[in-house]
């Protein structure tokens, strides 16, 4: 998805530019192009600047109570040129009773005095998403991380360093047969550390340990819903390490992405119940 | 310590300039007295000054002026209660005019629309939407006589918003006194005519600033000899405040436009005890109560010192700061607009105790619309409540002397003073201007503010605090949108019925003398005789001048 475009506009004769500032600023910051005309700009020098410089969206402010006159005739000659594709918004000191006929006339919609930035490009973000019938996928939204996985020859030697020298506790150890490892799970306060054991030379971890010696293997990600992440890292063209969860230690559901889509890092997904 | 005897005599002889004072212009009463029966005194002062009392402080009425620029203050007399109004046609502007001056308002202040203020006619094509919006339509001098109708012109004094063509403006004004057989040099109001900022902040500009600067110094000149009650400027913080600036900001680049200003007038040849003493200032108040005292009490010690020390005034008028203050239009909130009514108060009362000659209050409803009829009265109420229940004016300069006070009022001027030094450093305000520097410097206050708000670090009470769902809608004040149309006809008889040879004529005059250094306000005022229009006069300038497009 490309970039968005806003044209921020002063139409008519009002001086007072700082909220267009702001806003032109803040749309910066979220990340948009943003082209400010500067004052005094006739509906007719807008719309020239908006189709030049093939805006998505064009932000109007006015403080001088004639957004009444101006805001339609902008809207009007976009209509003219064949570009009312272009989103029309605007903003400044607005009666709540001028609204209503505004955007009537095409006004997608009127931020009032005292509206949050961050709403306004949220606003246009989502227009310019819904005119392109581009449907954005929702963050990615992780709980927190669950583990930090270290790769170890022998559980019961590097235990030694761990309870004796950094005072953790171990809290739990078993065999995960599927992954030919054996975990051990030490408590880190905030999240756990996994150490991995290999099985047999089957075992991923021993692959790793013998390409890269004993170390930091993974960060484990506690997520909801974890079938539903997997596809939208897919769709996201995300490569998976397993194109669907497994079973992973604890009970958990758990499928790794691969580094070369996650900067180097291997992460595992980890879904736990309750 | 100062040696007691240097106070001592200097206090002595404040006290004997004082008594001669009174029996020329006496206080407001013979004793001054709280509700348990304290006498309160005029001045208060520490009965041990330390050493540098007097060069920071002094009395009221003596440099630096710190404590006032006059010995009594409000004792004597309250300050000017100037409400800015103006909206659609000069008829209405002149009821609501004289509706003001029936509640009580002791001076006029003059707000003009947009197309009067960028010099448009109002049938001209970028006057669209905006005829008599923000304030009157005025396209010639038949409109301003409607606006001053039956309002005598030597009984109050006028201020008039009005920049890039204030000499047009103020040719008008003179032009209304003399057909009421008020001859010029009685008349007593200020223009705004402050070019700078409108670069900086306010948008109104028409021409680059040399042919504007020396608009501004053609009106000194003129004025000094014709009009000399007038006040010339009214170097204005105000809007760069509003713009986003911090105090400090406010402060610092207003007096850097006024040093311009001075300069420009010594550059073009006049004595600067000629004009100083009619440069008038304009700041804004804000919400941070103690700050904006502090702002006021060191723009007056700041200009004292520049005027004196830097261009060697002789008269104390000149090194006296005399300004006006607003309260903080952006302080206002759409949200919950009676809120706004208390702001408005701590900010009057921030202004009063730091000494403003002159007062508006802002109307409640002003971050929604142009002020109703009753929210302007309420507003005008709030300045009386201050001045004649409070007490705060029964002694002069109440806060001098805390700490807290003293300390900030020295810590605004140092910052102020930093940003002056840059300001010079860079060659001056208009050079400053020219390379987007203050610009700059407010547009990131302005952004932080914003971001700090957003963040909910700053609380605005209404907006992201303490909110109120499903508010009731306010009665809001229309212009009427057919006012463009009318002014238009308007327009159109006046050029039908006037003498058009004679307009033709006056405007060749004045654009001949626009190309030399004479004075340009004798052939302005010729023009404004001949009914020649805003637009034909600023279009002749313009074809002259070239307009300023922004940077």
């Amino acid at each position: 998805m490309k970039k968005i475009r806003v044209l921020v506009a002063k139409p008519g004769l009002d001086g007072h530019d700082r909220g267009a500032l702001v806003i032109a600023q803040a749309l910066r910051d979220y990340g948009m192009e943003v082209i400010y005309t500067g004052l005094r700009q006739t509906p007719e020098q807008i719309v020239a600047a908006a189709i030049q410089e093939d805006v998505d969206c064009i932000g109007l402010s006015c403080l001088s109570g004639a957004h009444n006159e101006l805001f339609p005739a902008v809207v009007e000659r976009l209509k003219e040129k064949g570009a009312d594709d272009i989103i029309v918004v605007g903003g400044g000191v607005i009666p709540a009773d001028d609204i209503p006929f505004l955007e009537s006339k095409g006004i997608k919609k009127i931020f009032t005095p005292g509206t949050p930035t961050l709403e306004t490009a949220k606003f246009i973000e989502r227009a310019v998403y819904e005119r392109d019938g581009y449907v954005p996928s929702e963050p990615f939204q992780m709980k927190q991380v669950a583990h930090i996985g270290i790769a170890v020859r022998s559980i019961e030697e590097s235990l030694t360093f761990y309870k004796k020298i950094l005072g953790l506790s171990l809290v739990h150890t078993e065999t995960v047969e599927s992954q030919n490892v054996k975990v051990a799970f030490l408590d880190g306060g905030n999240l756990y550390l996994e150490l991995l054991e290999p099985l047999n030379e089957k075992s991923a971890v021993f692959k790793f340990i013998e390409k890269r010696g004993e170390g930091l293997h993974h960060v484990a990600l506690g997520v909801t819903d974890i079938e539903a992440r997997i596809r939208r890292l897919k769709e996201e063209g995300i490569q998976m390490i397993d194109e669907s969860a497994r079973p992973g230690a604890e009970g958990a559901q758990v499928a790794f992405l691969h580094p070369k889509s996650a900067h180097g890092v291997l992460y595992e997904l980890c879904e736990k119940e309750g | 310590m100062t040696s007691t005897s240097t106070f001592q005599k200097e206090y002595e002889a404040w006290l004997e300039k004082t008594k001669q004072l009174l029996e020329k212009y006496p206080e407001r009463k013979a004793v001054f007295q709280t509700s348990s029966g304290i006498e309160i005194e005029r001045l208060y002062h520490p009965e041990e000054p330390s050493s540098d009392y007097l060069e920071k402080l002094g009395f009221p009425g003596e440099f630096p002026y710190t404590r006032g620029i006059r010995p009594t203050m409000y004792r004597a007399r309250y300050w000017t209660m100037r409400q800015y109004a103006g909206f659609g046609s000069a008829e209405e502007t002149n009821q609501r005019f004289r509706f003001l001056l029936e509640q009580g308002q002791t001076g006029l202040s003059v707000a003009f629309d947009l197309p009067t203020q960028i010099g448009y006619d109002s049938d001209d094509p970028m006057a669209r939407g905006e005829v008599g919006k923000v304030g009157v339509a005025i396209d010639s001098l038949e409109d301003m006589e409607t606006l001053f109708d039956g309002i005598p012109l030597d009984q109050v004094s006028t201020s008039m918003t009005i920049n890039a063509p204030a000499a047009i403006l103020l040719a008008m004004y003179i032009a209304v006194a003399e057909k009421q057989g008020v001859p010029k040099n009685v008349l007593s109001g200020t223009i705004q005519n402050d070019i700078l900022k409108e670069y900086i902040a306010r948008g109104t500009y028409i021409f680059p600033p040399k042919p504007s600067m020396r608009l501004i110094t053609d009106i000194f000149a003129y004025c000094s000899k014709e009009v000399p009650k007038w006040n010339t400027i009214s170097i204005s913080g105000y809007h760069i405040r509003e713009a986003g600036s911090t105090a400090a900001q406010e402060l610092a680049f207003t007096l850097a436009n006024g040093i311009a200003y001075v300069e420009a007038a010594l550059d073009a040849g006049l004595a600067i005890d000629q004009f100083a003493p009619r440069l008038a200032f304009f700041f804004n108040a804000h919400n941070q109560f103690f700050e904006e005292i502090a702002k006021f009490r060191a723009a007056r010690r700041l200009w004292a010192h520049i005027m004196k020390n830097r261009f060697g005034a002789k008269n104390p008028k000149s090194w006296q700061l005399r300004f006006h203050t607003q309260t903080g239009g952006s302080t206002l909130t759409a949200q919950q607009p009676d809120n706004n009514v208390v702001r408005v108060t701590i900010q009057a009362l921030a202004a009063i105790l730091g000494g403003t000659q002159s007062l508006h209050t802002n109307s409640k409803d002003e971050a929604l619309a142009l002020p109703t009829e009753e929210s302007a009265r309420l507003a005008l109420r709030t300045q009386q409540i201050i001045a004649y229940e409070s007490g705060v004016s029964d002694t002069v300069d109440p806060l001098g002397g805390s700490y807290y006070v003293e300390a900030l009022t020295d810590q605004i001027e140092e910052k102020a003073k930093e940003y002056l030094k840059k300001i010079d450093d860079m060659g001056g305000a208009v050079q400053a201007v020219e390379q987007g520097y203050m610009q700059e410097e407010i547009h990131r206050a302005a952004y932080e503010t914003q971001k700090a708000i957003e963040k909910n670090e700053d609380i605005v009470v209404g907006v992201n605090a303490f909110r109120i769902d499903h508010e009731r809608e306010p009665e809001l004040h229309r212009v009427d949108p057919a006012i463009g149309a009318r002014q238009a006809e308007k327009l159109k008889q006046l050029r039908a019925r006037r003498d058009n040879d004679r307009v033709q004529k006056t405007l060749e005059d004045l654009k001949r003398a626009a190309a030399t250094d004479e004075n340009l306000m004798p052939p302005i005022l010729e023009c404004v005789k001949a009914y020649a229009t805003i637009g034909e006069i600023c279009g002749v300038l313009r074809n002259v001048f070239g307009e300023y497009t922004g940077i």
